[in-house]
C-alpha cells in the first residue's frame, strides 16, 4: 500500500534530483474523477505525472503502455474502477486479464514493477490517488531514469 | 579461373583474423562472416572474433550499403519552431572481407538503381567508402545458382581485391584488382604468389534467356497460381536478397524532435501497394510473387540490361515455405521446353 | 504400410472421392522439408513426412486460394491440431471445412474431422517447452531488470522485420495486422531496438492463450531469434495462473477476451 506519511515533493527542490516522467492511463469514470477530487480537495501530489484519460481501462491497449516507455516515460501508471464498479460493467475485468499477462511479459523483457504500476482508484478516493502518485513517483525516482540501453526506449 | 595478380599476398588461412586486425589497425572498419550460434552472419568484425569462411551467411552485404534502417534526417521541434537537421552519411572506410562473388556482383544493380534518376547520397557515400573483397567459392550447395544468371564462383565483378584459397584451403591469396584493393595489400604481408584452388562446380539450373523471353508475355498466365501457391507473403527473401533495394520512409516523433528513417520494404508484403483509398492492386499473393519474379527477370533487364538476381541462393535457404526464384525459373523453363511454340 | 504411404493413400482417396479439394502436406527439396499444396490425387506421390517437417500448415488457411478450395485436408501434428481448434473457436473456420491427417509422434492416426481431432488431442499433453528454453527462462528470471533489458536488446538486434514469424503462425491471420496500421503508425516499423522490441513483444502478447508452442515462428526466422522464450513464458503464465491450455476444444472461449471475477489482482493496488 502507499506510504501515507510521504509528503509531496515539488520539482525544483532538492539538489539536482532526477525527476521522473510518469504517464498515467486512467479511466474517465473512476480514477480521473478521483484525481479531480484530489485537486478540488487541494491535496498535494507530485507534478511528475501526466494524465491521459480514456473512457475505460478496457480501452487501454498494452501498446499504449509500450508507446509511453518508447517516447520518454520513466514510469507508467494504469488505473481504473474497482472490480464490479466499472461504468461499462466489465471493461476493467477484461483489462485485469490482459494486464496479468502483459505485466509479466514486460517483467521478462526488462520493465518491472518498479516502473509499471496498476491500481483501482474510485471517484471517491482522492486521497488514495494523491498517495498513490507520490508513491509511484518515489519508486520510479529510486529506480532511476529509464535505462538508455533498454530496447523499449526510442533513442534518436 | 582467376589468377592472382602480380602484387598478390599469400598467408595462412588461419591468419585471416590477423589480417583483419591489421586492417582495423590501419584505420579500416572490417565486415566479415562470423559464426553466431547456429548461423553465420556478415557483421562488423571485432578483433578476437573468428572469421568463418566455411558457411554461407544468412545476410548479404547489402545491409552495409543500404542498412535495414537508416536515419536520413532529424528535426528539432521547439514549440512551433521546426528545424531540419542534416544527417551526415556514413563515410567510414569499410572492407567487405570474405563476402561471396554473388554478393559483390549484386552491387552493379544497386549502384544503377541508386543513381539512375536520383543520386542517393547515403548509398553513394557508403559505396565509395567500401572496399569489396569477395572470396572465390570452392564450395557450393544445392541452393547456389550463380551460373544460371551469367555469373560464376570466381566472378570478379565489383571486386577491389579477390580472396582465393590455395593449397587445398590451407592458404589464402589476397589479389588486388583495383587501386582501392591495393591499399589493403600492405596489411596482408609480403608479396607472394600461389596457385588458387579449383573453384566449385555450380550446375546451371535453368535457361535464363528463355525465362526472360517467356515473362515478356506472361503477365496473365494461369501458371502463376501454381508457381505462387506456397508463398505466405513475408519479406524474408527480399531482405536476405543482395539485389532487392525497395525502401519505406518513416517519420517518428517524440518530445523535442522527430527522426526520418529509411527502412527496408518488400513487394512480397500485402501493404506494399495498398493505396490510401484502400484499394490494393496486388491484394493476392499470386500477384506479388509474379511481381517479384518479373521485376528481377523481366523489368530490370528491360530497363537496365541487367538481371535483378545474382544466384546467391539465400532466398532458397531461408524461405520458410520453400519459395524460390530459382525453382520458379526452373518451372518456367520446363514450361518453355514442353511447349516451345505456345506461351 | 509405412506412415507416409498411409498419408498418401488417405490424401489420394479424399481427393478422388471429392471429400476435399486440396491437401496440404510436405514435400522434400534436397534435405529441406517444404509445404506442398496439391489438388489432384496423382500428386500425392510428392508428399513426404518425417521429423524434419516443422511448418505449422494451418497457417495456409489465411490464403484466399486455400479458403476457396475448402474443404481441405491438412497433415497436422498435435500442435497443428490445436491451432486448428483455436481457429475454429475464433470462428475463422467452420468445423467441417478442414479434415486432419493426424500424426502423433511417429504414428499416423488417420484422416479425421475436426471434432475427432479434438477428441484425439484431449489425451495428449500440450507441446513441451524445450529444455534450453526453460533453462534460459529460469536464468532470465534471476537477472535484474536492466540485465534482462540488455539481453533482449541484443537478442532482438538482428531482427530485420521480415515478418516470417507472422507468416508461419496459424493464429496470426489478421488481414490488417497491427504493425500495418499506419494512420497513425502505432508500432514502429523501424528495425532499431525500439521497433524490434515493440513488434516482437506485441506479437507475442497477441498470441497469449492462442499459441500452441509449435515453434514454427522461431524455425522460420531467418535470424534465429529466440522467439520461443517469449511464447513459452507467456504460455507458462497462462497455464499456471489460469489453468488454460490453448487449442483444447472446438468451442473454447478466448483467453484474453474472457475474464473471471476470481482473476488474480494481487499486482493491482
Amino acid at each position: 500500500m502507499t506510504d501515507t506519511t510521504a509528503t509531496a515533493h515539488t520539482p525544483g527542490q532538492g539538489k539536482e534530483q532526477f525527476e521522473p516522467t510518469i504517464i498515467a492511463f486512467v479511466c474517465n469514470w473512476c480514477t480521473y474523477a478521483g484525481a479531480d477530487l484530489a485537486g478540488t480537495s487541494r491535496l498535494k501530489y507530485d507534478a511528475n505525472i501526466r494524465i491521459i484519460k480514456l473512457p475505460c481501462t478496457g480501452r487501454i491497449d498494452p501498446l499504449l503502455v509500450l508507446k509511453a516507455f518508447e517516447s520518454g516515460a520513466d514510469g507508467v501508471l494504469v488505473s481504473g474502477c474497482h472490480p464490479g464498479d466499472c461504468h461499462y460493467t466489465s471493461g476493467n475485468f477484461h483489462a485485469r486479464r490482459r494486464w496479468a499477462i502483459f505485466h509479466r511479459l514486460l517483467e521478462l523483457t526488462g520493465i518491472d514493477s518498479s516502473r509499471l504500476h496498476f491500481s483501482w482508484v474510485s471517484a471517491a478516493e482522492g486521497q488514495k490517488f494523491a498517495d498513490l502518485v507520490n508513491d509511484v513517483v518515489s519508486k520510479v525516482r529510486l529506480a532511476g531514469p529509464f535505462d538508455a540501453v533498454n530496447p523499449a526506449r526510442r533513442r534518436s | 579461373m582467376t589468377n592472382s595478380s602480380a602484387d598478390a599476398r599469400v598467408f595462412a588461412a588461419g591468419s585471416l583474423d590477423a589480417v583483419a586486425a591489421a586492417l582495423v589497425a590501419a584505420g579500416f572498419r572490417v565486415v566479415a562472416p562470423v559464426r553466431q550460434g547456429d548461423l553465420t552472419r556478415l557483421t562488423l568484425w571485432q578483433p578476437g572474433q573468428a572469421i568463418d569462411l566455411e558457411h554461407f551467411t544468412v545476410n548479404s552485404a547489402k545491409e552495409f550499403l543500404l542498412p535495414a534502417t537508416e536515419t536520413i534526417q532529424r528535426y528539432d521541434i521547439d514549440g512551433n519552431d521546426f528545424t531540419p537537421v542534416e544527417v551526415a552519411p556514413d563515410a567510414t572506410k569499410t572492407v567487405l572481407l570474405g563476402i561471396r562473388p554473388c554478393d559483390a556482383a549484386s552491387l552493379t544493380l544497386m549502384d544503377t538503381v541508386f543513381n539512375w534518376d536520383f543520386e542517393d547520397v547515403f548509398y553513394n557515400t557508403r559505396r565509395q567508402a567500401c572496399i569489396v573483397v569477395p572470396l572465390v567459392c570452392t564450395r557450393a550447395d544445392e541452393s547456389c545458382f550463380c551460373t544460371s544468371v551469367g555469373l560464376g564462383p570466381d566472378s570478379s565483378r565489383n571486386a577491389d581485391a579477390m580472396l582465393m584459397f590455395a593449397e587445398g584451403g590451407k592458404k589464402l591469396i589476397l589479389s588486388p584488382v583495383t587501386e582501392k584493393g591495393r591499399t589493403l595489400a600492405a596489411s596482408a604481408g609480403a608479396a607472394a604468389q600461389a596457385a588458387p584452388d579449383k573453384t566449385c562446380d555450380v550446375p546451371v539450373r535453368f535457361n535464363v534467356q528463355a525465362v526472360t523471353a517467356w515473362l515478356a508475355d506472361a503477365f496473365d498466365s494461369p501458371a502463376w497460381a501454381e508457381l505462387s501457391a506456397g508463398c505466405l507473403s513475408c519479406g524474408a527473401c527480399a531482405y536476405a536478397c543482395g539485389s532487392c533495394h525497395c525502401f519505406d520512409i518513416q517519420d517518428e516523433s517524440a518530445a523535442g524532435g522527430a527522426v526520418r528513417y529509411r527502412n527496408w520494404d518488400a513487394c512480397c508484403m500485402a501493404l506494399f501497394t495498398k493505396h490510401t483509398s484502400g484499394h490494393n492492386p496486388r491484394s493476392a499473393s499470386q500477384a506479388r510473387w509474379r511481381q517479384r519474379v518479373m521485376h528481377k527477370f523481366s523489368y530490370i533487364p528491360q530497363r537496365f540490361n541487367l538481371l535483378g538476381c545474382t544466384g546467391c541462393g539465400r532466398c532458397t535457404r531461408l524461405c520458410p515455405a520453400g519459395m524460390t526464384v530459382a525453382e520458379t525459373c526452373e518451372r518456367i523453363d520446363a514450361i518453355c521446353q514442353s511447349t516451345p511454340s505456345v506461351k | 504400410m509405412s506412415l507416409i504411404e498411409a498419408i498418401r493413400a488417405d490424401a489420394s482417396q479424399l481427393l478422388q472421392e471429392g471429400h476435399v479439394k486440396m491437401v496440404l502436406g510436405y514435400r522434400a527439396r534436397y534435405d529441406r522439408r517444404l509445404p506442398l499444396l496439391i489438388t489432384q490425387a496423382d500428386q500425392v506421390t510428392a508428399l513426404v513426412y518425417d521429423e524434419a517437417c516443422w511448418q505449422n500448415l494451418p497457417t495456409y488457411i489465411r490464403k484466399s486460394e486455400v479458403r476457396s478450395a475448402m474443404p481441405v485436408a491438412i497433415v497436422c501434428r498435435p500442435e497443428g491440431i490445436r491451432s486448428l481448434l483455436v481457429l475454429a473457436s475464433e470462428a475463422q473456420i467452420a468445423p467441417d471445412a478442414v479434415r486432419v491427417l493426424a500424426v502423433v509422434g511417429s504414428e499416423y492416426r488417420g484422416a479425421m474431422d475436426l471434432a475427432a481431432a479434438a477428441e484425439l488431442i484431449k489425451d495428449l499433453p500440450p507441446a513441451p517447452v524445450a529444455p534450453d528454453v526453460a533453462a534460459k527462462l529460469d536464468e532470465l528470471a534471476a537477472m535484474s531488470a536492466n540485465d534482462r533489458a540488455a539481453f533482449w536488446r541484443d537478442a532482438l538486434a538482428a531482427c530485420t522485420r521480415c515478418y516470417a514469424c507472422r507468416a508461419s503462425c496459424p493464429v496470426c491471420y489478421c488481414q490488417n495486422c497491427v504493425v500495418e496500421r499506419n494512420t497513425p503508425q502505432i508500432v514502429s516499423t523501424t528495425a532499431a531496438p525500439h521497433g524490434n522490441f515493440a513488434w516482437n513483444i506485441v506479437r507475442a502478447f497477441h498470441q497469449a492463450g492462442r499459441c500452441t508452442l509449435c515453434g514454427a515462428c522461431q524455425a522460420a526466422c531467418p535470424q534465429d531469434l529466440p522467439l520461443m522464450l517469449l511464447n513459452a513464458w507467456i504460455e507458462r503464465q497462462v497455464r499456471e495462473e489460469f489453468a488454460f491450455i490453448s487449442g483444447s476444444g472446438l468451442n473454447e472461449p478466448p483467453f484474453i477476451g474472457s475474464w473471471s471475477p476470481n482473476d488474480d489482482d494481487k499486482f493491482i493496488r
